[in-house]
């Protein structure tokens, strides 16, 4: 597996939408230095900006002002040095779990015997082995989610996005998959862009939490996370990591009351 | 094929059933099969009784109608009027499906398209297509083209509105996870906007293949050497009602059997949007 993680470079990035006669600031003068191989972070609440931050990464949006640069490169629409895994249920129902996680590669006109080898691998990876021929509409929500981020990783991408994937999970599948992605993104290799509005996900999963704020949307600070990997057992009962959540609750709590 | 769950489908293991029953002929297919059988045996029956009572210059009884149709399938005539009939078919319904698929994904994509042709192709669609068919036989004269183009026009407009609305009811997530991949639009027309409007198009067909059932008929009867609205207008003019009767029963076996095969190749093509069986 491709364990060639990219660097990204925010710049003064900005974002603005004229909605309703009104400016809109969705994003304000945004600067961030990913490292390659990290693991960030993105948490705020909603209307902050962040899934607007996250599709001008992938390309999907252009920005007003300011430049995004993966692996020294300036970005200026959607690249396979990216995958994205979606917040909602974004498989074809058409497709087998197979031909879903082959989708990326099949665009690119990889050999299908390659194509289907790569897929079943990405699929073994996220735990779904013997659900190959499997229709997503056979799937339970958590499984969608597994095939969701195998499709984006059969790419083999440099970094992955991913916008809010387990917020339509229950309490207890979001744990496992919690789990499971810091398993898999440390085998994939890539750097990870994860956003959520959980704050005790994203201490749990992070290298480093960028706290956003809301009207503009901002970053108002980051935070490395001092926390031991692998994550050990119980450690969201640890008392750093309630200090942390304690921190980031407090960052935006201060702002919610504006 | 497999029974979607349904309270009897544990019928075939019960001892008690008659033994003399296939095991695939479950208690419901078997009901399924009869039911309808009995309607069948009964109004050919009332058929049979009144028809021997009635003026035999203008109406036949089933029995007659066998015969004529024994008849005709002896001398190869029938097999005849079923082939024309069929290609003519064929042909017009698979040139509605091409062009009809392909105009309306143009139409379906492009707004500024639409914008220019929706109002007519509405106005097409309920316009009854069959009425233009002298017009063909002048231009194409009374062989297989005029017919063919006769299903063409009326199949048409039921593949082109429905493929329109499939393409307009793409999900824009599912188009914007192909863009994320770096689809090129061609890409994303064949993989994502085709098999997401697929439902509508074969829904399309189906209505379409009715119509050119339709269509086929029609222009036989104004101008044709064979096929079987040839049969049944010839039948007419000579007083031949038991042939006539043969031409109408063949349409209408053949009606279902097309909407029945029609049925298949959707479920079979839609497979991935059952619900979980329970076998």
């Amino acid at each position: 597996m491709s364990a060639r993680a990219a660097a990204v470079a925010v710049e003064d990035l900005s974002m603005e939408f004229i909605s309703r006669g009104q400016r809109l600031v969705a994003l304000q003068n945004i600067d961030l230095d990913i490292a390659p191989g990290e693991f960030f972070v993105i948490v705020g609440p909603s209307g902050c900006g962040k899934t607007t931050l996250l599709r001008v990464l992938q390309g999907l949006t252009r920005a007003t002002r300011g430049r995004i640069l993966i692996g020294g490169k300036v970005v200026t629409g959607p690249g396979t040095d990216r995958g994205f895994v979606f917040q909602q249920d974004a498989l074809y129902p058409w497709r087998s779990v197979l031909r879903n996680v082959g989708f990326g590669l099949e665009l690119q006109g990889v050999a299908k015997t390659q194509a289907r080898a790569r897929a079943r691998a990405m699929i073994d990876l996220v735990g779904l082995g013997g659900f190959e021929n499997h229709y997503p509409h056979e799937l339970s929500g958590g499984m969608r989610q597994r095939v969701n981020l195998a499709r984006a990783l059969a790419i083999e991408p440099a970094i992955l996005l991913m916008d809010e994937p387990f917020a339509a999970l229950d309490a207890l599948t979001r744990e496992t998959m919690q789990h499971e992605l810091l398993r898999i993104a440390a085998a994939a290799g890539t750097t990870v862009i994860f956003i959520t509005h959980q704050i005790d996900e994203s201490v749990f999963l992070g290298d480093r939490v960028a706290v956003f704020a809301t009207r503009p949307g901002r970053l108002q600070e980051i935070i490395p996370i001092d926390l031991p990997r692998p994550r050990p057992a119980g450690v969201k009962q640890s008392p750093e990591f309630q200090s942390h959540v304690a921190r980031i609750v407090r960052l935006i709590g201060s702002y919610e009351s504006h | 094929m497999a029974v979607v769950s349904s309270p009897a489908s544990a019928d075939p293991a019960d001892p008690a059933g008659p033994p003399a029953r296939p095991r695939w002929l479950t208690r419901e297919r078997w009901a399924a099969i009869r039911r309808p059988l009995t309607t069948l045996v009964v109004v050919l029956a009332a058929w049979e009784i009144l028809a021997r009572n009635a003026n035999r210059l203008f109406f036949a009884p089933p029995s007659e109608v066998v015969l004529a149709a024994m008849r005709l399938w002896e001398t190869g005539e029938l097999q005849h009027h079923i082939w024309v009939s069929f290609s003519e078919l064929i042909y017009g319904v698979l040139l509605a499906i091409v062009i009809g698929t392909a105009i309306g994904v143009v139409v379906g994509i492009s707004q500024r398209v639409q914008a220019y042709t929706e109002i007519y192709i509405t106005a097409l669609y309920a316009t009854p297509l069959v009425a233009v068919t002298p017009l063909l036989i002048l231009w194409l004269g009374i062989g297989i083209g005029s017919k063919i183009a006769v299903v063409f026009l009326t199949a048409v407009f039921p593949v082109l509105i429905n493929t329109i609305s499939g393409v307009r009811a793409t999900e824009a997530l599912l188009i914007e996870v192909a863009q994320s991949f770096c689809a090129s639009r061609q890409q994303i027309i064949m993989k994502v906007t085709l098999p997401s409007a697929l439902p509508y198009i074969l829904t399309g067909i189906r209505l379409g293949i009715g119509r050119g059932i339709v269509g086929v008929v029609v222009g036989e009867l104004f101008g044709s050497q064979a096929g079987l609205g040839f049969l049944i207008y010839t039948s007419g003019q000579t007083f031949d009602v038991p042939s006539l009767f043969v031409g109408i029963v063949t349409l209408a076996v053949a009606g279902v059997g097309l909407t029945f095969a029609a049925e298949l190749v959707e479920r079979h093509a839609l497979r991935w949007r059952r619900t979980i069986r329970v076998d």
